[in-house]
């Protein structure tokens, strides 16, 4: 499994601008409400709220992997956010965040969360891949950042 | 240099939240701290890394420390992954 087979066009973002922890929680969970609009927004915005508490999922290099367990939900949704600035959300590393994976997961399978956030791991290590996702001006042009359609 | 094996007994396994703990942790000490599974390795201040690892419940990981107080490093992490990185399952 790969991020780019995780994350649809309406899913991904480029420069938005929020300046808080609780605003891009905010955002993403609208988008994911969205997207599963069979879950309220509500429902998804405590699922990600209740997992920062636990500890920021903020993991280093300005990178965040915000996430929640749902009940009901019959796959992964995935969205990547990237921040014109960086917002802080007390990352392991003190540093401000602007690159958002976010994902909401069904309850349960342990294997394949831990496969997910390989799969995710996989992607973000790459630091030209990170910085071509900064620099991406428009949606589409992220959007195909993430699909390995541009090139350096 | 040490090492020692230990069995992740956590439900979740080596998930991103363990992964943070093991990675905060980690950079308290100085010696460089390696986690290995099967033919895979991971700088363990590296959440990112760790993760790649896909260590799930059941699996052995080897950790090996090098500098002045990798005994320390060693039973602290070694600590940290029996005792289910402080989850309760």
């Amino acid at each position: 499994m790969k991020l780019s087979e995780l994350v649809n066009k309406d899913c991904s973002k480029a420069a938005v601008l929020f300046n808080s922890k609780k605003r891009i929680l905010e955002y993403i969970s609208e988008l994911a409400h969205s997207q599963i609009p069979n879950t309220s927004q509500h429902a998804i915005l405590d699922a990600l709220m209740a997992r920062e508490k636990l500890g920021s999922t903020g993991i280093g290099k300005g990178i965040a992997i915000p996430h929640g367990r749902l009940e009901g939900l019959d796959k992964i949704l995935a969205m990547v956010l990237v921040s014109e600035q960086g917002i802080q959300f007390e990352a392991i590393d003190k540093q401000p965040v602007d690159i958002f994976v976010a994902f909401i997961v069904p309850e349960g399978d342990n294997q394949q969360h831990l496969k997910t956030l390989a799969a995710i791991a996989d992607t973000l290590k790459d630091k030209s891949f990170c910085k071509m996702l900064r620099q991406a001006k428009s949606d589409d042009e992220l959007y195909a950042v993430i699909q390995g359609e541009l090139d350096e | 240099m040490l090492e020692d094996t230990f069995l992740i007994q956590n439900k979740l396994g080596l998930h991103a939240r363990a992964a943070t703990v093991l990675a905060q942790l980690a950079t308290q000490f100085d010696a460089e701290v390696t986690l290995y599974q099967g033919d895979k390795s991971a700088a363990a201040d590296s959440v990112l890394a760790l993760l790649l690892l896909e260590s799930s419940q059941g699996k052995e990981v080897r950790v090996v420390c090098e500098g002045p107080d990798a005994q320390y490093a060693l039973d602290a992490i070694g600590g940290l992954i029996e005792n289910k990185f402080n989850e309760s399952e």
